[in-house]
């Protein structure tokens, strides 16, 4: 029992982080309908900025966390004027940006690479090797602050989209594109806006990512796959359903690697994805699948 | 001339009627040269010659792959530039020849040169299956499940115990002298690619060809106009993936190793859709003059830095730059604007 | 100079394709209901998306309160109090009916102002009050249409332009529409619809427009529009149906 309580416990944790790694992936569909396969390799970019502030300078990567995500955010601003700002009238436009994504993937981990070689790194704050215990469970410090903290932001997102004038803007193009214009909305500026929020949670979610897991800069083709499958399996575009298949994925994976073996816990999120798209293409949350 | 044409609207109006029937003639004009190829194809063959009169071996090396990446590309095309499917994990099939033909080396001593139609057809059949499941999804979803099944396979031949695991199995080299050691993968990889892309100008051809590209216009439409197109999608995922594999049989043994981190790679699959995207998706030439260019600048990276993270970066560069300026591919780009050479129109 | 918004002449398409509007023109009078009718692809939502600046205006002019509108962004026109309805509502399907309503006056900057003028509408559409917590998706078409016109009225607008709001509706639900423009064009707001119900749309309107082929055939009071017999014999549907 105290086993099974371990496993579940571990796994929420971790589904925390992942969650915050989904949401700005999520938004980033929801809002612009592009797929970013770059997501990962900018979380991977704010990882190292949290690294080498804590290793240069010793600062937390927990008080880096609004730097590298501001950071990032800017980073969003550019990319999106030069990428993708133009595309919004290409007929292929949904197809045409995932492989624009994939190729500025391939840009983001060619630089990171030549900067800080394929070495696997990880920040390590005293909590990151701690742990509280309760009875004979064990809660790791790191992975606590990280998945709580993630939540935080999610919730604070959240509540930014459902009551700010900007978070009903941003609703409201997500919905319908064209009636937002109508009503008087500068849809391209809240494109851009979206977009750098989400790039800039991948930011945020670098920085707790950066003592959770150990990185390089090659390691995101391996969450590409992961976080697709946490975003398509809570519906591609809600945030809500993002989360609650992070949190479900997490488990079970956790599950999978104790009581089968570690290499197979990452496999549970690829298999999950190849099911869903097989059974309930638009997954948990979402209503219609996006398709073409 | 009893006409008098005074007013300028109406000598415009003649100017550009003239330039139209210029275009037209011009277009008329783009009868295929198919001597082209074939005198190409002539040089390739009588390339090794030079080995009489000395070491060509990086030559040789080369051309022999960039043509298994003209077998590829062109392989993708099918799947990717006719029927619009675009896949990032075309890699597996690359790998699953590989390992097919070169387990059958590693075994019996059948050289993968013998094999590689047997590869191919695993392949084929790997595709068909995958593809039974995958291309329920279209666009993005696709695209989002090639990269899962890349790394399922990754995760897959990195535990697989009897073909070596992550640490991969060595191959017997042949006993030819070094200089005359990579003619037959040379003459077999030159085979794999012009095979490719002449059953490709059959395949665009045809009936299913006529069929996969009425799928990428509009499926649903494609669909109400009796086409079968969940068979023809699946179909050309087995044909695509057959070439792929082909290639990936003959590829191992010329390396002497099979290795998940050499075959399952992204980097291959992107390279694919790369090479078709820059030459011309859904072109017969796109992914030969594609292929030829990355290659091209592969070399030119890796010579003049030196560095993998320096390919990466290129590559992704390169992508970005095709993609957002030249969607149509340096072919489709062309071709729209009438400026096509007739040596490079295969279609 | 009693018009409210003049148009002259305008020529305007999608993108790079041919003029779907070429030489339209038009005059809106205030506080009338106006009608715009003609068949399938003669250019009527065309030139309703051209006047709130959805679609750039290649010639001519359009003229609201004496400033000239071609060239400013939707944004801007929506400022000036000219609304669009577009034919597929334009709403918001997973925000509920008070959300939709205050997107309705997303460039009104005193959100207190605001708020009062959603309690205002919602007191005058009891349909609307009673489904202000739903999500706008689930309503019924009429409801949906409802909203959307009830919508425009937050920013108190000058003209509020409807494409085909009748469009997949029931014929009792069709006249609760058309009641509910007369009560907007009774308090000073000049409706501008286009009609694919020729008859019924001009039975309901003061002032008639037809249009065919990108340009305008005919304007002049509804009743006059409806007794022409040519207009009856190619638009309406023949001398008996009239």
């Amino acid at each position: 029992m105290a086993d099974i309580l371990q496993i579940l416990i571990l796994g929420l944790a971790l589904g925390g982080v992942i969650a915050l790694m989904g949401s700005g992936l999520s938004l980033v569909f929801g809002v612009m309908r592009i797929v970013n396969l770059a997501h990962p390799s900018l979380i991977i970019a704010g990882a190292y900025i949290a690294y080498w502030a804590f290793k240069v300078l010793g600062i937390d990567p927990i008080v880096m966390l609004p730097v590298s995500a501001a950071i990032l955010a800017a980073v969003g601003v550019l990319l999106y004027r030069l990428m993708f700002e133009k595309e919004t009238k290409s007929a292929k436009y949904s197809e045409m940006t995932v492989l624009l994504t994939f190729a500025l993937a391939m840009m983001a981990e060619g630089v990171l690479g030549g900067l800080f070689t394929n070495t696997q790194r990880v920040t390590s704050p005293d909590y990151a090797t701690d742990a509280f215990f309760i009875g004979d469970v064990f809660i790791p410090k790191g992975q606590l602050y990280a998945g709580v903290l993630s939540l935080a932001i999610i919730a604070a997102l959240t509540l930014f989209l459902k009551y700010s004038r900007l978070g009903y803007a941003i609703r409201a193009t997500t919905q319908n594109r064209e009636a937002a214009e109508l009503l008087g909305v500068n849809v391209n500026f809240i494109s851009i806006l979206a977009f750098a929020i989400g790039i800039g949670l991948a930011g945020a979610a670098g920085s707790l990512v950066s003592f959770v897991f150990s990185f390089f800069p090659a390691k995101h083709w391996e969450w590409i796959a992961m976080l697709m499958s946490v975003v398509v399996l809570g519906g591609m575009g809600s945030i809500l359903g993002t989360v609650v298949a992070a949190l479900l994925l997490s488990v079970v994976a956790a599950f999978v690697g104790t009581w089968i073996g570690a290499t197979w816990s990452t496999m549970t999120f690829f298999l999950a994805l190849f099911l869903i798209l097989l059974i309930r293409p638009q997954g948990l949350f979402g209503e219609k699948p996006e398709m073409a | 001339m009893t006409v008098t044409l005074q007013q300028s609207s109406a000598s415009s109006v003649l100017k550009a009627r003239r330039a139209h029937n210029e275009k037209l003639a011009r277009k008329a004009d783009q009868t295929r040269a198919t001597w082209f190829p074939l005198a190409l194809l002539a040089i390739l063959v009588a390339l090794p010659l030079l080995q009489f009169v000395g070491n060509y071996n990086y030559v040789l090396h080369l051309v022999l792959f960039t043509a298994s990446y003209v077998a590829m590309a062109s392989g993708w095309n099918i799947l990717g530039g006719f029927a619009g499917y675009v896949s990032l994990g075309h890699s597996v099939f690359f790998g699953v020849g590989g390992y097919f033909a070169g387990m059958l080396l590693a075994r019996y001593g059948i050289s993968t040169i013998i094999t590689a139609p047997l590869a191919g057809l695993v392949a084929a059949v790997l595709g068909y299956l995958i593809g039974l499941i995958t291309l329920k999804v279209r666009g993005p979803s696709f695209i989002i499940s090639s990269i899962a099944l890349l790394m399922i396979a990754r995760i897959l031949f990195d535990n697989w115990e009897f073909v070596g695991g992550a640490n991969g199995l060595t191959l017997p080299t042949n006993d030819l002298p070094v200089q005359w050691a990579k003619l037959p993968y040379y003459y077999a990889m030159i085979a794999i690619a012009a095979f490719t892309v002449w059953a490709t100008y059959r395949i665009k051809h045809s009936k299913f060809g006529l069929g996969l590209r009425a799928i990428s216009k509009d499926e649903i439409k494609a669909e109400s106009a009796g086409i079968d197109t969940r068979f023809y999608k699946v179909m050309a995922f087995a044909f695509s993936a057959f070439f792929v594999g082909m290639t990936g049989a003959v590829w191992g043994e010329y390396l002497t190793y099979l290795r998940p981190n050499i075959f399952l790679l992204i980097l291959v699959s992107a390279n694919l859709v790369l090479m078709s995207i820059l030459g011309g998706k859904g072109t017969i030439a796109g992914p030969v003059v594609g292929a030829i260019l990355i290659v091209a600048l592969n070399e030119f990276f890796v010579a003049t830095m030196g560095a993998s993270e320096i390919n990466i970066l290129g590559t992704g560069l390169v992508m970005a730059v095709g993609l957002i300026f030249f969607p149509l591919g340096l072919i489709g780009t062309l071709a729209k604007k009438g400026k096509l050479p007739r040596v490079l129109n295969w279609d | 100079m009693t018009e409210l918004l003049q148009v002259t002449d305008i020529t305007a398409g999608y993108g790079d394709g041919p003029a779907i509007l070429d030489g339209a023109h038009l005059t809106v009078e205030p506080g009338k209901v106006h009608c715009i009718i003609g068949p399938n692809g003669a250019g009527k939502s065309t030139l309703l998306k051209s006047i709130c600046g959805m679609l750039t205006i290649r010639k001519g002019d359009v003229v609201f309160k004496g400033k000239r509108l071609n060239g400013m962004r939707p944004d801007q026109i929506l400022r000036e109090g000219v609304c669009f309805v577009p034919q597929e509502r334009a709403l918001f399907p997973k925000m509920t009916v008070r959300e939709n309503l205050r997107m309705g006056g997303f460039i009104l900057d005193d959100q207190r102002e605001l708020e009062r003028r959603i309690g205002e509408i919602l007191e005058r559409f009891p349909i609307l009050r009673e489904r202000a917590d739903q999500h706008a998706g689930t309503m019924s078409g009429g409801q949906q249409q409802t909203l959307a016109m009830a919508r425009t009225l937050i920013i108190k607008p000058a003209i509020v332009m409807l494409d085909e709001p009748s469009l997949g509706l029931a014929p009792k639900v069709i006249q609760e529409m058309f009641d509910i423009m007369k009560m907007m064009s009774a308090e000073g707001v000049t409706v501008l619809l286009v009609e694919q119900n020729a008859l019924m749309g001009l039975k309901n309107s003061d002032w008639g427009v037809v249009l065919d082929l990108g340009r305008t055939l005919f304007e002049g009071p509804a009743a006059d529009v409806l007794a022409d017999p040519r207009i009856q014999e190619l638009y309406l549907g023949g001398k008996k149906a009239a």
